[in-house]
């Protein structure tokens, strides 16, 4: 058994070597800015998992592997170029005509996307780099998107696929609309006196403790560009379990349901054990709140955060 | 009981016939002429009006293919150990997860994936290779705590093997709770769904089943002596404890490189020797042979229910091996004449 352990480790060793003199090192630029129109020959980008993508020219067939990409790539203006997407993009509703390569329980048909003859393979967070390389040994091209850390982030995400799809102008108009969106809601919210406490609610199918998000987490950071407080951003994790008792003491002025997609309501909420001590509740400050908006990073965060804005600040919208 | 059929030729049928069905079965479906052309393309360079390096080729070679085989040496890893161990434990109750193997691979893959890994061959080997050093190093554990003196007691194995067992899957658990983003893929790993395809993985566990499945079958005839009990055994000549240690090493590690790769199947390991021993006795110098190739056939139909069932999702394959397995066990339990098989 030592014996065979040792084997193996050479093996390891011997991989390691062998992969970091083949893998070229990841250079340092985030993102290659090619000069060059996406007729004239191969572009280069470097992905979320610091892999060189190179593509000789435009893609025409696309899959996508997560709602946020196909999301991104019909806000950038490359829907028509689309042939797949996972099961869970639903949005925009276009999205839901192309065919289905499945995602639901964390694993993709990859006889179906081969089926598809992509010429590129559009991939996020959601995906596992074991599924990236799945791809690549099927000799298919794949970007991976990296989650963005804030809203500039993804501003760059957006003008990288634009110049992959060939939609760099496309997406330079989106970036700037989003950006200019974004401005009026900070100038109103510059003028705001009060910082309402929020309560977000993942899943409060146990009203003892609901999950809700954490610091790190995008619904934190637009609820703090919105001029509110979020509760969970005293927790220690991104995705946590609050304690009723806690929330009670916290007593937030506006609770936003990102669960009212599962079927949570207002109704619901107000007659949970002691909950209807809660401002929230008592003022019918109690939303649905659509969670696809803040759980994709897409440009509809934009979308989450002006919506956030007239919830948490109305005054600001009379 | 009777045996009223020849096993060995029976499932060497079964196989081919699950093999077949596995590779044309999916959510595109390979017509029998299909494969044929492909098949005849590709090895024969007999000119087809299938490019087999085309799509189809590309289903057929590079994904089914591999999957296919990889499962068939997974099942028969798992269900060989499982026939081995309850061999061994005398006990119906053992699977070949018995003493930790899953458990801690199951532990070494969620600490590898809450670590960030560059996205090289050895990134991606990360999570394959800490599965496989946490089962062993799990039954080092159970193996050392069972340990009195010299010998290592049947029952102290069993009950190391559910404390250990029960303490890594805590700590797993308060991993993923803990961990951001990482849940979905821990739990599909956890429900047995393959994450490496391609040949890779194949190359992977091959050595380790073939090694272990082979050694596992030079045990037979020391495993149906050691059915009259420990002492009988050595009494009548056989090294109880050097049998008892080849097993538990050789099943581990064949278990151990099996888990590593597609994530923790469970059922097949405990329910095929079953089936088999209900069908054609308990004779260990033929049941584990059969284990191995049923536990293939198992394996092979069960992933492609997991493949069809709602194309194009696929549903992890651990799941279905209970789903479908569990009322065929039933069935074949209330069919089987003699009460007292085991």
């Amino acid at each position: 058994m030592n014996k065979k352990l040792s084997i193996i480790s050479l093996m390891v060793i011997l991989t390691l070597a062998i992969s970091g003199c083949a893998v070229p090192a990841p250079t340092t630029q985030p993102t290659a800015q090619p000069t060059a129109i996406p007729t004239q020959g191969p572009l280069e980008f470097t992905d979320g998992l610091g892999r060189m993508v190179t593509l000789s020219e435009t893609p025409q067939r696309i899959i996508s592997l997560a709602p946020s990409a196909t999301e991104i790539l019909y806000a950038v203006g490359a829907g028509a170029q689309m042939v797949g997407r996972d099961s869970f993009s639903n949005y925009p509703e276009e999205a839901k005509t192309l065919a289905d390569v499945g995602g639901s329980m964390g694993s993709y048909s990859y006889e179906v996307v081969t089926s598809l003859n992509p010429d590129l393979v559009v991939a996020a967070e959601i995906n596992t780099p074991e599924q990236v390389k799945a791809l690549e040994d099927l000799g298919l091209t794949v970007y991976y998107i990296a989650n963005p850390a804030s809203l500039e982030g993804l501003h760059a995400i957006l003008q990288t696929i634009g110049q992959i799809t060939g939609h760099a102008e496309t997406a330079a108009t989106l970036v700037n609309s989003l950006k200019t969106r974004v401005e009026v809601v900070a100038a109103k919210t510059a003028t705001v006196t009060t910082t309402p406490l929020v309560f977000y609610e993942l899943d409060g199918s146990e009203p003892s403790k609901p999950w809700t998000a954490g610091p790190g987490t995008f619904i934190d950071q637009l609820i703090a560009e919105a001029g509110g407080k979020n509760v969970g951003s005293v927790l220690s994790g991104s995705w946590a379990q609050i304690s009723a008792e806690e929330l009670l003491l916290q007593n937030p002025q506006i609770i936003l349901l990102g669960d009212a997609a599962y079927g949570t309501t207002p109704e619901q909420v107000a007659a949970r054990a002691g909950w209807n001590t809660i401002d929230a509740v008592v003022n019918g400050k109690v939303y649905a709140f659509n969670d696809d908006l803040v759980s994709r990073p897409g440009p509809r965060l934009v979308d989450a955060l002006e919506e956030l804005s007239r919830f948490l600040h109305p005054e600001l919208y009379q | 009981m009777k045996r009223a059929a020849r096993p060995f030729p029976i499932l060497a049928i079964l196989l081919v016939l699950a093999l077949v069905v596995s590779v044309m079965a999916g959510s595109v479906f390979i017509s029998p002429s299909a494969l044929w052309q492909v098949i005849a393309a590709k090895i024969g360079g007999v000119p087809a009006a299938i490019d087999p390096s085309g799509v189809i080729g590309t289903i057929l070679f590079k994904l089914r293919l591999p999957r296919a085989i990889l499962l068939l040496l997974v099942g028969a890893a798992l269900s060989g150990s499982g026939a081995a161990y309850q061999g061994l434990f005398r006990n119906p109750l053992a699977d070949p997860f018995l003493i930790g193997v899953s458990s801690g691979a199951g532990l070494g893959a969620v600490v590898a994936m809450t670590i960030h890994w560059p996205y090289t061959t050895m990134g991606l080997m990360a999570i394959p290779l800490a599965a496989f050093a946490g089962a062993l190093i799990a039954v080092l554990v159970v193996t050392q705590l069972a340990r009195v003196g010299n010998s290592v007691p049947t029952t102290n194995l069993i009950l190391a093997g559910v404390a250990v067992s029960s303490f890594a899957s805590a700590i797993t658990s308060l991993i993923m709770i803990n961990t951001t983003g990482e849940l979905r893929r821990a739990m599909v790993w956890l429900l047995g769904g393959s994450a490496l395809s391609g040949w890779s993985p194949v190359l992977g566990v091959l050595p380790y089943v073939l090694l272990g499945c082979a050694l596992l079958l030079t045990l037979g005839h020391s495993l149906n002596v050691m059915q009259f009990g420990d002492e009988q055994a050595q009494q009548l000549g056989i090294p109880v404890r050097r049998v008892r240690w080849l097993a538990i090493i050789t099943a581990t590690i064949a278990t151990a490189a099996a888990v590593a790769f597609v994530g923790v199947i469970g059922f097949v390991g405990l329910v095929v020797p079953h089936i088999l021993r209900m069908l054609w006795g308990g004779d260990y110098r033929r049941l584990l042979p059969l284990s191995m190739l049923g536990g293939g056939v198992l394996l092979l139909l069960t992933d492609t229910a997991a493949r069809t069932i709602i194309a194009p999702q696929e549903i992890p394959v651990g799941i279905i091996t209970a789903l479908l397995g569990a009322p065929f066990f039933l069935w074949v339990l209330r069919r089987s004449k003699s009460q007292n098989y085991w």
